[in-house]
């Protein structure tokens, strides 16, 4: 039988006395809770697989166009179809992770979250694993329907590196979505906005629909700090193996950045928790709607 | 039935009033309450940012050659954040006032019509999409060699005629989307993305698969950005597009807005009445 302590806790899992095991049991439990809504939603609103699927093509298509109009060559069209699909999950990284504890407080479900006896992360977490497996399912239907639409050939010389390098990306871009789940939560009413701002700027900044040495210089900042850009560059030079147009750096050099991205960025996400849970208790604050 | 003479404040007076209410509360909604240096940020660099998009795509492929598709291309971006303004505006604040400061309902039940206040509300977004219009517009001359002929009077006339296109088209929307729940918020992208495509605002009409040639066509959207792009460059677009006279094209401008217009105000009409019959104006659908 579980004991609540009379101590003073900093915190509700402090507060609840579990083993190891049940800590454990607990965040998993709520990993699975919170991406099961996410997952299920895919058969449930069918209207979001038919906005999360026809937004992001209608933009390749524009693109697309675009590049008929001039003439290019026919890989820049790859390049926009496997831009377009990246676009899904960085949208789902910016909207459904980043503004999500902005969208949780005002519909009242963030204070619950801070009551409850598990950790914050295995929220975000769940957020992250739920989002990956909904925003996959679109990203794939974009790459098929462009691919055919379009007439885009792929030229894929290892495939097991192009998985490596994918699942790479999603690590730090799904760390990134969790930091600035706590940067919009304490930014406050900003949070749609920011959102707004990390759309057309990051498309034009990661290169999504060029490839990412046209920006020159800039490129090597986004190479520092983005890892869309890093990551669709990697993945560019991979499945279009036998293009005439380099990426910024070598794939090997792209995956160790990504590496090291992804172990800052979820390291930053835990700090950031942290802080916004000491806020969050010590001014009462961040858990008060339309703030 | 309303009588409306029995009903003290349904006066042109007092929709005039609630027009500049509306305003007002809309410019606070979307830039009081935000960060100063944050919303001009969003202001400026969104607009642009999706204007330097195509300029890099046209450097790489062209290596800055021919630069009249490159002005094409920078006056459509230019002035298709007015249809997004508009679209977004005018949906977002009829659903924000629903669903999430659920004021809606008390607007609808005072004698004025919701009418003046929806368009006074959007009218913020509208402001800042013309803002990002000047700026895309402004470095396209400044950096990128834009250069514009503008013939005032046919420029005033497409942009008047065009923007009751527009705005035309975000009342129907706005009417629609009170009918529909949590998907609504992304109706305006949709449909905005939509016609961005089928409009002809970055790439020539000839373009498009055949199919959707004709709903480009029929679109008053595209005679819009083509009868703007002669008011500001003194020339539209390449292909067969670009062989209509420029009165053709005043006229086909003149003729879709005459037909979308009361199309759309009696749509608008329509869902009103029916969100108010299905109590869809208190309905909150948590989204």
């Amino acid at each position: 039988m579980t004991t609540y302590g009379a101590r003073r806790a900093t915190n509700p899992r402090d507060a609840a006395e579990w083993s190891r095991g049940r800590v454990l049991r607990t965040n998993l439990r709520s990993v699975f809770g919170r991406a099961y809504p996410r997952i299920i939603g895919l058969t449930r609103e069918p209207s979001w697989v038919f906005f999360e699927i026809f937004l992001p093509f209608l933009a390749v298509s524009a693109f697309v166009f675009v590049y008929r109009a001039l003439d290019a060559p026919e890989e820049y069209i790859g390049f926009v179809v496997v831009g377009g699909a990246m676009t899904a999950f960085w949208l789902n990284v910016v909207w459904m992770m980043a503004a999500q504890f902005f969208w949780e407080k005002d519909q009242g479900n963030l204070e619950l979250y801070f009551t409850a006896p598990m950790h914050l992360m295995s929220i975000l977490a769940g957020m992250a694993v739920g989002g990956l497996v909904m925003t996959s399912s679109r990203a794939v239907a974009v790459i098929a329907i462009g691919s055919i639409l379009y007439g885009v050939s792929y030229d894929i010389q290892q495939p097991w590196l192009l998985v490596a390098v994918f699942i790479l990306t999603m690590i730090p871009l799904y760390g990134l979505g969790m930091l600035f789940a706590s940067l919009f939560l304490m930014w406050g009413r900003e949070a749609n906005h920011l959102a707004e701002l990390l759309q057309e700027p990051i498309y034009f900044l990661g290169g999504v629909n060029f490839p990412l040495r046209a920006i020159g210089p800039i490129a090597g900042l986004m190479m520092a700090t983005l890892p869309l850009a890093v990551g669709l560059d990697a993945m560019r030079q991979l499945v279009f193996a036998g293009s005439e147009v380099s990426g910024v750096l070598p794939v090997g050099t792209e995956m160790a950045i990504l590496a090291v991205m992804g172990v800052a960025f979820l390291a930053g996400a835990r700090i950031a928790l942290r802080h916004l849970e000491h806020l969050a208790r010590r001014e009462g604050r961040l858990t008060l709607r339309w703030q | 039935m309303i009588d409306r003479a029995a009903v003290r404040g349904v006066t042109v007076a007092d929709a005039w009033r609630t027009f500049r209410t509306a305003i007002g509360l809309g410019w606070a909604v979307e830039s009081n309450w935000s960060d100063p240096f944050l919303f001009a940020v969003y202001t400026i660099a969104k607009p642009l940012a999706a204007a330097l998009i195509l300029v890099v795509m046209f450097q790489v492929i062209t290596g800055g050659q021919g630069t009249e598709f490159l002005q094409f291309m920078i006056v459509g971006s230019a002035l298709w954040n007015v249809v997004f303004g508009v679209m977004t505006g005018m949906v977002q604040s009829i659903l924000e006032d629903r669903e999430r400061y659920r004021m809606i309902k008390y607007v609808v039940v005072t004698p004025t019509s919701l009418f003046p206040f929806l368009i006074g509300r959007s009218l913020a977004r509208v402001l800042i999409s013309l803002i990002a219009v000047v700026l895309t517009l402004l470095v396209g001359v400044v950096f990128l060699g834009i250069q514009l002929h503008p013939e005032p009077l046919y420029l005033v006339a497409a942009s008047s005629i065009g923007l009751l296109a527009v705005m035309a088209l975000g009342i129907a929307m706005a009417g629609w989307c009170l009918q529909l729940r949590q998907e609504a918020w992304h109706y305006p992208e949709a449909i905005a993305g939509a016609l961005y495509l089928v409009s002809g605002a970055i790439f020539p009409v000839d373009i498009l698969p055949s199919v959707l040639q004709p709903i480009a066509y029929a679109m008053p959207t595209t005679w819009w950005l083509e009868a703007s792009r002669r008011g500001l460059l003194g020339h539209g677009a390449s292909g067969a597009m670009g062989s209509v006279s420029d009165e053709r094209v005043m006229l086909y401008l003149l003729v879709s807005t005459a037909v979308a217009l009361p199309l759309a105000l009696g749509l608008f009409a329509w869902f009103m009445r029916r969100a108010r019959q299905e109590g869809l104006l208190d309905m909150t659908t948590g989204s």
